[in-house]
């Protein structure tokens, strides 16, 4: 038990909506997931949509398995991930890598990260100042991902992680970048939900759906080669590329 | 049958196992240089900024405080000088000579000894337990004038010969206020290395101040046995703003 007093799920939902900022700031990444930080729970559903570790472990493991595939996973890999919140993937990638980098803007999310990677020596946890990676040195990283974070996003932010992660990555790297797109069930799905939002109280973290061509755009403009947008069997998209030697 | 050292294919495992040694080390190069980039990097952030921001204000903090000790200790001193010129006065007064000379300063109607003033002895009020060398520092300082009620008095110690604090109270003109010891100090810990014998050094007290100056006197019991003074000094509080 992490807390002194029970926490239900409706609980958590309850606060994960108090915890919401207005669209207004969704520029304010650092304040707006700092107040989704609040505690492991509500920081858990605004990452993952659910609380409980098994659950939480298993729809990392099924990323995984994507990332495998798309992007290739080596167990000689320096990972950086962008965007870790409190460490949903890092936990297990980092049994199957050489050293997992965990970035993110909220420091609220990366103390839970912390909690939850007490036991992984090869992890290293990094709050960012800002959109983009300057607190890393170029060319040092293998494999540079980022998942289910560009729906919160403005698209000149997406684009700006895009070029830094090209960056960071050593010759040769690889990177990964996902979202939802529109045109399928679940991408309209969260669209119309947002329409329904008034306009006065859309929440800063509204997802925001990619389209292929335009996560493609990102990958060859920053200067990533052999680009390529997958379907994912959870109906995602994600564009996979690498930098050139 | 055992293959041949020059078995091409022996050779080539051979080289691919050595390829690989070659990129797990070049992989854990990077690790290490991220991980250097990230200490260094700290010293353009804003955070850093804030961190040197702080231990400058308490820089200043310190400082000021040095300056109200010496200030309280020179009062002290001076103190002690007038009770021993006063005192001086006094003998010099009640001298057969000073009788004697009265009648010719024309003051004979106060020709009479006179009581020594009763200006309190050097260290009076204060606690009799033996001083000791103590490591310590005092985070709020009790070199003040105190204003308010009371005053919590936040620092750590250790004796210098290894003895264990095992209590901490602060004698007040013989008035005795036992504080909270074994406080978490890590980055004393971190600073000076491990205490075995005081590994909590942090300790705080809280007291009373009643107007008017009074005797302070830090006091650390050891092993559960003998107390011992860490601090000592004169204070001050205020009458007129409570």
């Amino acid at each position: 038990m992490r807390t002194g007093f029970p926490v239900s799920p409706a609980d958590a939902n309850l606060r994960w909506q108090d915890s919401a900022s207005s669209l207004g700031e969704r520029s304010a990444y650092k304040k707006v997931w700092d107040r989704q930080a609040q505690d492991l729970d509500v920081a858990s559903l605004a990452v993952a949509g659910h609380t409980d570790e098994a659950t939480l472990d298993l729809s990392a493991r099924a990323f995984i398995d994507q990332l495998r595939a798309t992007a290739g996973i080596d167990p000689d890999d320096v990972v950086l991930e962008i965007g870790c919140g409190i460490g949903r993937v890092g936990k297990p990638l980092s049994q199957e890598c050489l050293h997992w980098f965990g970035a993110d803007i909220s420091q609220g999310m990366l103390g839970h990260a912390a909690d939850r990677l007490r036991q992984r020596p090869n992890t290293t946890l990094v709050e960012l100042a800002t959109v983009g990676l300057q607190e890393f040195p170029r060319d040092a990283f293998d494999l540079v991902y980022c998942t289910i974070v560009f729906m919160h996003l403005f698209e000149w932010d997406r684009y700006r992680y895009v070029e830094e992660a090209f960056r960071v990555l050593r010759p040769g790297g690889r990177c990964y970048f996902d979202n939802f797109p529109l045109d399928s069930a679940h991408g309209w799905n969260v669209f119309t939900e947002g329409a329904r939002y008034p306009l006065d109280r859309r929440p800063a973290h509204i997802s925001m759906a990619s389209t292929r061509e335009e996560l493609g755009i990102y990958l060859k403009k920053a200067g990533f080669v052999e680009v390529k947008v997958h379907d994912l069997p959870n109906e995602l998209i994600a564009a996979t590329g690498r930098k050139p030697t | 049958m055992n293959p041949s050292p020059d078995d091409p294919s022996l050779r080539l495992a051979a080289l691919q196992a050595e390829l690989e040694e070659v990129k797990r080390r070049e992989a854990a190069f990077r690790v290490n240089m991220v991980q250097e980039f990230l200490d260094r990097g700290e010293r353009n952030t804003y955070v850093h900024t804030l961190h040197e921001q702080r231990a400058a204000l308490i820089k200043r903090g310190q400082e000021a405080s040095a300056d109200l000790e010496q200030l309280t200790r020179k009062l002290e001193s001076e103190g002690e000088r007038a009770a021993a010129l006063e005192a001086e006065l006094g003998r010099i007064k009640g001298s057969w000579a000073w009788r004697l000379c009265a009648l010719f300063r024309g003051d004979d109607r106060k020709a009479a000894p006179r009581a020594p003033s009763p200006v309190a002895a050097p260290g009076a009020g204060r606690s009799t337990v033996e001083g000791a060398v103590f490591t310590y520092y005092l985070h709020t300082s009790p070199f003040r004038i105190y204003r308010d009620a009371s005053f919590t008095l936040r620092g750590w110690a250790w004796p210098q010969d290894g003895g264990a604090i095992t209590a901490v109270r602060v004698n007040l003109s013989g008035r005795e206020f036992i504080g909270r010891c074994g406080i978490e100090e890590p980055e004393v810990i971190a600073r000076y290395g491990p205490q075995p014998a005081n590994p909590q050094p942090g300790f705080e007290i809280t007291f009373d101040t009643p107007p008017g100056r009074q005797a302070l006197s830090l006091e650390a019991q050891i092993g559960g046995l003998e107390w011992r003074s860490i601090m000592r000094t004169s204070v001050w509080c205020e009458p007129d703003s409570r």
